[in-house]
Parts: C-alpha cells; sequence; structure tokens
C-alpha cells in the first residue's frame, strides 16, 4: 500500500485528505467553536478522515496524524492549527515519518488568524475558520509533491578586498582549514587601516 | 530630478505632490492616513492619451 | 597583514580585480584580472635600487599626496606583498631608448616591461565581500575652502602628517610655511549628518569623533604647547573605552565647543584661519583664529561598490553601503546565498568592529564549507519550453539572475540552485510557462474558488507575503490585536507573485475587496522583487478604471513581520472599504470581468492552436 502514498500525483479521485482541527487547549476552541470546524470539514469534497485534538502538536497529537495516515491510507494532510511560520516544519516532519512527501501537509492558521484577533467576535470567527479550511483543503488537493535537492560546496573561498575586514575574514576562513583566494585591487594589502597612523581606543599602531 | 507627480491616496482620497518617476526605488505613503495605496496620475494619464489614440 | 603574505592556505592576487562571477551558492565560478605590475613579485626583494635611479616623481597617494614617490615604487615600507610595482602611467616609458634604467639596475632581474594582465579562473564555494570604505571629498562645501586654503587639511591627510612614516616623518608641520603649528582646530561632521540633502550625507560616519578624540591626544603626546579646540554636534563616544579617552582628551585641555562653524575666513599674509561658530551651549558666537583646521571627513561607499554589487547580485540600503540579509539576525549575510559582508562595505566602523564583522562573516562562510553541501531550494521555478517562446522577461525581473534566456532557441531555463522561489518570473511570463513549485496557478485558483465563494461580498480577499505581511497579521495574532473577522488571507512567498490575473479573477468572482500586501521596501526577502509588485498594481488600478471598476477597490499596504499593529489597522481601514462597495458594483465587475476574462480564454486558446500547428511544421521541418 505504501507506493501508493509516495510522490505521483493523484488524480482527483484517489485523492485521500485528512484533516486534523486543533484546539490548542483554549487558545482556538474558545474563540473558534472547532467541534463545528470538524464536522464543516466532514461535508468538504475528498475529506476521508477528521480528527479534532486537543494539541495537534504535541506527541499524542501527532501520533493521531500518523495513525491515521495508515489508518485512512491519506495522500495529503491538512493541519487546522496555527501559523505554518511556526508549526510546518513540525508537520512536514511528522507525515515525512509515515512515508508522505512532506510537501503534501497543508496548514490553516486558526489561532493567530483567527481567534487570537477575533475573541470579541465568536461567531465571525468560526466562519473565518470554516472557510480556512475549506481553503487548506482546496490547496492540498492540488499540492504535488517536492524533492530538495542538494548541491556540493567547493571547499574554498573568495575573499574581495584586502582591509582590516578582508584581513581578517582571509586569516579566519584559511584558519579553518580552507583554501582562502583573497583579491586586493590596489598593490598592497592593507586598506584605509594601513594608512592610519594610530588607532582607537588603545592608540597603538595600525600595521 | 523627477518630476513633481501628483498623487492621490485610494484609501482615504487626500491628493498630495511628490517627486516621481517611474523606476525610482521610493516606498510610498499618503502624508495623511500612511496607506500605501497612493496611485501616480502620470500612469492614469498615459493610460488616458493610449485610450485617445 | 605578514600573516596573510605567509598563510600556506592565502593566495593573495594584489593589484587584481574580480572581473567575473557566475554560478551561485557553493559553486561560484570567479574570474580574476592579475593587472601587470611589470615586476615580478615572487622574485622582487624590495632592494630599493630601481627607484633610487628612477627619473620620475609623482605625488604619493599613500601619503595623501603629501610627499611624492618615484614612478617605480613600493607602495609604503610594509606593503604585502612586498614587491615593487610601476605604474605605468607616470613611466617614461619602456623602451630602453627612453629610459629603462630600473631595469639596468635589478639584480634580480625581475622587471619585465612586457607583462600582460592575466586572467586567472577560481571556483569557490563562498565569498565575503570587504570592499571598503572612500573618504568624503569636502571640496563640494564652499564654507570650508579646502582646496583654496593651505592650512585646511582633511583628517586623513592628518594621519599621514603626524605618522613616523609619513610624509614629514613624523614631523607634524602645516603645508603653508612647514611650521609646527600651535593654535589646531578641528571641525567634525563634515560630510556627515547632513540632512538638508544638498551635501554630504545624512548618515553618522561612526568613526570619526572618536578618531578626532585620539588625534588630540596625539597632539598633546608630540607637542604638549599645542593648543586644540573642537567644533562638534555631539560628541559620540559610545563603544568601550571611548568615553574613558574623550575624557582624556578634555582632561589634557582640548577645548570642545559645541557648534560647527559655519565659514573659514583665510589671512592671506599669514595663512593662519579664522573660524566663526555659535556655541550652542551657551548661546555665545565664537571667533577664533587658528594656525592649521583639520577636517574630520566622514566615510562613503567605495565608489567602484556598484560593480561588485552587480557582479555578487547585492543590494544596497539607501545611503550606499550593501545591505544585509536581516538587519539583527543576519547582519553578514546577504540576499544571494553564499555570499557574505564585513568591514566598511557593510556600513561605517572602526578597526574594532571591522575585525569582529569579518570574524563574524568568516564563522558563516565556514559554516557552509563545513556542511559540505547546500540544501537547494524545493521551492523553485521551472519553465515549459514547449511554452515559452524566450522572450526574456523572466529573466529580467529575477532578483538571483537564475534565468538563462536563449534568445536563437527561443527558450529560457531556470538555474535551480540559484532560485529563491519568489515567483516575480511566474507573475511577469504572459505565456503561462512558468511553474511556481508549491505555490502553482492551480493551487491559487482553487484556494480563491473556496474562499470567493457566495459569501464573498462580506469578505476581503488578501494575499501576504510570507516573511513581512503574513507574519504581520501572525503579530497582530500573538499581540491580541482584533480586527474585523472578514478578513480571508492566502499566503504567497513574496508579493511579487501576484499575477494580475490572479487578482482580476478574484473580483470576478466577486471580491468586494482585493488587498495585495507584502514586505516593506527595505526589508523585501528577495532583494527587490516587490518593486515588480508596486508596479503590476499601478497597472491593475489603470486596467480596473478603464473598465469601469474604481481602482480603490485594490489596495496595497506594506506590513513588516513585527507591525502586528499596522496589520490590524489596514483591516479595520479596508473594511470601511468594503462596506461601501455596493451588491450592484460587485455585479457590475462581475459581468465585465467575465467578459474580458473569455475574450482572454479566446485569445489563448487560439495562441496555443497556432504553437501546435507551428510545432508540428517544425517538426515536418525536422524530419
Amino acid at each position: 500500500m505504501s507506493e501508493e502514498k509516495t510522490t505521483a500525483v493523484a488524480t482527483e479521485e484517489d485523492l485521500r485528505i485528512g484533516v486534523f482541527v486543533c484546539d490548542c487547549g483554549l487558545n482556538i476552541a474558545g474563540t473558534v467553536d472547532t467541534a463545528a470546524v470538524t464536522e464543516y470539514a466532514e461535508t468538504l469534497p475528498r475529506v476521508v478522515a477528521v480528527i479534532r485534538n486537543r494539541y495537534t502538536c504535541a506527541d499524542p497529537g501527532q501520533n493521531e496524524i500518523k495513525t491515521a495516515i495508515k489508518e485512512h491510507n491519506l495522500n495529503r494532510v491538512v493541519v487546522a492549527s496555527c501559523s505554518p511560520l511556526m508549526h510546518e516544519p513540525t508537520f512536514r516532519a511528522c507525515v515525512a515519518s509515515e512515508g508522505l512527501n512532506p510537501y503534501l501537509m497543508e496548514m490553516a492558521n486558526l489561532r493567530e488568524h483567527c481567534s487570537w484577533v477575533h475573541g470579541d467576535d465568536k461567531e465571525g470567527a468560526t466562519q473565518k475558520a470554516k472557510d480556512l479550511v475549506k481553503s487548506a483543503v482546496a490547496r492540498a488537493g492540488r499540492l504535488e509533491a517536492r524533492e530538495e535537492s542538494s548541491v556540493p560546496v567547493a571547499q574554498a573561498a573568495l575573499v574581495i578586498g584586502g582591509g582590516v575586514a578582508g584581513i581578517q575574514a582571509s586569516l579566519d576562513l584559511a584558519g579553518a582549514g580552507y583554501q582562502v583566494y583573497l583579491v586586493e585591487k590596489e598593490p598592497s594589502i592593507g586598506g584605509i587601516m594601513a594608512a592610519l597612523d594610530k588607532t582607537y581606543p588603545t592608540m597603538d599602531c595600525s600595521i | 530630478m523627477s518630476p513633481e507627480t501628483k498623487f492621490t491616496c485610494l484609501r482615504c482620497g487626500h491628493e498630495y505632490v511628490e517627486e516621481y518617476a517611474p523606476d525610482d526605488d521610493v516606498e510610498r505613503a499618503c502624508p495623511k492616513c500612511r496607506s500605501n495605496s497612493v496611485r501616480p496620475e502620470k500612469v492614469k494619464k498615459k493610460a488616458d492619451a493610449a485610450e485617445e489614440k | 597583514m605578514m600573516d596573510v603574505g605567509r598563510h600556506p592556505r592565502i593566495e593573495l592576487f594584489a593589484y587584481s580585480e574580480v572581473a567575473e562571477v557566475d554560478g551561485y551558492v557553493g559553486n561560484f565560478k570567479v574570474k580574476v584580472r592579475k593587472k601587470a605590475r611589470y615586476v615580478r613579485e615572487e622574485d622582487c626583494s624590495s632592494c630599493a635600487e630601481c627607484a633610487e635611479v628612477c627619473p620620475v616623481a609623482v605625488p604619493d597617494e599613500f601619503q595623501m599626496g603629501l610627499s611624492s614617490r618615484k614612478a617605480i615604487y613600493l607602495p609604503f615600507p610594509q606593503a604585502v606583498p612586498a614587491s615593487y610595482i610601476i605604474d605605468m602611467e607616470a613611466c617614461l616609458g619602456t623602451n630602453p631608448i627612453a629610459c629603462g634604467k630600473c631595469e639596468e639596475v635589478c639584480e634580480k632581474v625581475c622587471i619585465d616591461y612586457d607583462m600582460k594582465d592575466e586572467i586567472v579562473e577560481l571556483e569557490v564555494g563562498v565569498i565575503v565581500a570587504a570592499t571598503g570604505m572612500d573618504v568624503y571629498d569636502p571640496t563640494e562645501l564652499d564654507e570650508y575652502c579646502y582646496t583654496r586654503y593651505d592650512n585646511v587639511i582633511t583628517s586623513m591627510e592628518f594621519e599621514r602628517l603626524i605618522c613616523a612614516g609619513g610624509a614629514t616623518e613624523g614631523h607634524f608641520v602645516r603645508p603653508s610655511d612647514h611650521e609646527v603649528p600651535q593654535r589646531i582646530a578641528f571641525i567634525q561632521c563634515v560630510g556627515s549628518r547632513n540632512n538638508a540633502g544638498d551635501k554630504g550625507n545624512a548618515y553618522c560616519s561612526n568613526i570619526c569623533c572618536m578618531n578626532t578624540v585620539k588625534d588630540t591626544l596625539l597632539l598633546r603626546d608630540h607637542y604638549p604647547d599645542c593648543e586644540c579646540t573642537v567644533f562638534y554636534m555631539d560628541i559620540r563616544s559610545f563603544g568601550k573605552g571611548f568615553e574613558d579617552l574623550y575624557m582624556r582628551s578634555r582632561e589634557e585641555g582640548v577645548k570642545y565647543i559645541r557648534g560647527i562653524p559655519g565659514e573659514i575666513r583665510e589671512d592671506p599674509a599669514t595663512k593662519n584661519l579664522t573660524l566663526t561658530a555659535e556655541n550652542t551651549l551657551t548661546g555665545e558666537v565664537v571667533e577664533e583664529e587658528f594656525d592649521l583646521v583639520v577636517l574630520s571627513v566622514g566615510v562613503i561607499p567605495r565608489h567602484d561598490s556598484p560593480t561588485i554589487k552587480k557582479l555578487l547580485t547585492l543590494s544596497t540600503t539607501g545611503d550606499g553601503f550593501y545591505m544585509e540579509a536581516h538587519p539583527k539576525l543576519k547582519p553578514v549575510d546577504t540576499p544571494t546565498r553564499g555570499v557574505y559582508i564585513c568591514g566598511c562595505a557593510e556600513s561605517p566602523k572602526d578597526v574594532k568592529d571591522s575585525v569582529t564583522q569579518a570574524s563574524a562573516a568568516a564563522a558563516r562562510a565556514i559554516a557552509l564549507l563545513n556542511a559540505g553541501e547546500v540544501k537547494a531550494e524545493a521551492i523553485t521555478a521551472a519553465i515549459d519550453p514547449a511554452a515559452c517562446t524566450g522572450c526574456g522577461l523572466c529573466a529580467k525581473v529575477c532578483p538571483f539572475n537564475a534565468i538563462e534566456v536563449d534568445k536563437e532557441r527561443k527558450t529560457a531555463w531556470v538555474i535551480g540552485a540559484m532560485c529563491m522561489g519568489c515567483g516575480n518570473c511566474g507573475a511577469t511570463c504572459n505565456q503561462d510557462a512558468v511553474t511556481m513549485g508549491h505555490f502553482t496557478d492551480a493551487q491559487y485558483y482553487a484556494q480563491m474558488d473556496a474562499l470567493i465563494d457566495e459569501t464573498a461580498a462580506d469578505k476581503i480577499f488578501t494575499f501576504a507575503c510570507n516573511w513581512c505581511s503574513y507574519a504581520g497579521a501572525d503579530n497582530a495574532g500573538i499581540s491580541r490585536l482584533p480586527y474585523p473577522p472578514t478578513a480571508r488571507l492566502v499566503r504567497t512567498m513574496c508579493s511579487a507573485r501576484v499575477t494580475e490575473d490572479f487578482v482580476l479573477y478574484a473580483f470576478m468572482k466577486g471580491s468586494p475587496i482585493v488587498l495585495v500586501s507584502g514586505c516593506h521596501f527595505a526589508d523585501c526577502h528577495y532583494i527587490d522583487a516587490n518593486r515588480q509588485t508596486v508596479k503590476r498594481v499601478y497597472r491593475l488600478w489603470d486596467k480596473l478604471e478603464k473598465l469601469g471598476i474604481r481602482p480603490e477597490r485594490l489596495q496595497l499596504e506594506w506590513v513588516s513581520a513585527a507591525e502586528g499593529r499596522k496589520f490590524a489597522q489596514v483591516m479595520h481601514a479596508v473594511e470601511e472599504l468594503r462596506q461601501q462597495v455596493t451588491a450592484e458594483e460587485i455585479e457590475h465587475t462581475v459581468k465585465v470581468l467575465t467578459e474580458e476574462w473569455e475574450k482572454k480564454l479566446a485569445r489563448e486558446a487560439k495562441r496555443k492552436k497556432k504553437a501546435e500547428t507551428d510545432e508540428s511544421r517544425d517538426e515536418v521541418h525536422v524530419s
């Protein structure tokens, strides 16, 4: 079964989206009716599993995602919790541990963008939360697996400018064991510093 | 020196004059309401001229 | 300096320039032009015989022109490499009939008149730009008559006059009569902190206050009888040990007057100089005569820093110094991965700060070298060669020069490791040939379809860039700053990803208001990609107006990651605008734009058909 959840782009019919709605204690659930959001998520197309967690980011919450991926054979995951700037790496790693490409996980920001700013309008906040989940599910259906590639780093450094900064950078780089090429425009290194007589605060010679 | 251009704020409607050239690297804001939705007149004129043609 | 010369792992290219930089992080290919110095540096023992016989004397730039050197010369005694060089502009000629004296006396036979510039190719993983600074030239300041009065000198000239290895071997004399001056004035902030904007710079040059404090102490030490007076705006002695030094200078009897002289007058007979200034602490007008006036000149970006900026794809702040990737958290990184900055190239700073920052830049570079590999961004652009016409618009707007275009073969392609995924190319391409990985058009349209439904009239459709405005909205949340729940945000990596079609589509689907938000100009995470956002919004305003749609319905705002308050304020203001949009208005917009969209689809279908027939024709041709 595991081949099916890997990298290939799923056709519309193959999509199996799981939605995880986080209460974040009372951070989200205090304002947003997460039970209603969960119910709503179940009605969305291609959604095959919706689970409400107390804290999705905590180990029990993450385990629920992992189990659901296996149980429901999910190939897309939507986490409706906090800002992706906060926990996108967490949930990407979580789905990756179950063999799902990390770029097949999408988040809906129910906390920073919703419950925390609409505390005075629970109905409006819940409506917005539903919309955010709807948007995330729609996007999740179009997500494609992405591969991170890596390239080797040539083991040498170029330093441009042989003033005091360029000299120091060159010495540090060379001291760390790397080949350094220091390019200086003038006939000698030294820069402005070499032209100074004494330098503050110690009043010692510059060269 | 860039020519003086009339700007209109699309948030509060305030109109003001500022130096402007299409490629100058200046972040603009309405001096009255601080909105960044400020529209230079020059672009508007050009579009109108093109339409008239 | 000597350590650099003798370090086995440092190869020094002096009198050389970086001519070309290609490639990307981890794999830069660099061409260095080694200019001909006409003396083989590896053979020269700097015996000085050549300079002794050289008949040409020219002003010595190392001594600020205060003394002379020969056409064949050692830049200064401690120069590294310790090799002579011929100044070909001053040299009488390499033809032995014209001169050739130096070659005759050189026992080591290291003079080579036929030496040519040489191009050296290097492969490096990282680049540190430590291109330094220039000193402000006060000639333009008429009030100080720097070029007219002999005894008005700059602080750099002061260094060469007081230095034992300087033009006068440390005899501190004034230029007009070579007498030791008794009454010396320093004028601070020359070329710095001028907000009038006409001459000099608005910023503080950071080092001049302490440099003058140091100069007064040197003078009092060498010439205990001399009188020093410093005219200043503020003395900024903020560093470790700085205040002590400043206090010592005051205790030594150096007079500090808070006021900048408006002019300098010279007595033509004595060449003495009279300064007039208002002491802003007492309100009194000070008028005093001096033997010598030192202009404490500021720091400016190096004249050739734009060249390096272009070669390395760096950006600069308004004052011309190189911009860091983040002002607090990535102070030595640049928007180009694998390129680091330090020293005065980044901003004016003293020796200690330059050394500190250089070590920081080296450490950042070492971390990358030591990792051995770099992860390429997974969110990159890809160009469909079948759809691409090779017009090159995408390459023009790419902030990272990551797109190569072959005009002849009418195609373009993305260099994956250089692409940072801003999406500017995707929004620019008018052939739909660019696909933005993880932020595809299809994904955005799916999100718009989901959000702009039958309740669209109650919502503000908002594009927010990942780094600033989306984070700014997060910040509003963290700070619990309420705003109306009508906002619907869609994340883009950069505001430059927002195509004109996205905005028109949102209006077509029935959005009353569309807000495009991104980073402030100085914060753009893709160098300057958001300048394209502005251009697109300008064009959209024009287009909307032409179609009879109020341009006010498209809003543009810059919100930084720290500006939660601004984000909330913007959402309040835009909500007010939303409430002014009538149902009839939206209906009209939907109608007009749907017609436009159908026309567009028809145009595209026609184009595609044409491309297909062209292609089949090509195939026939090939076979």
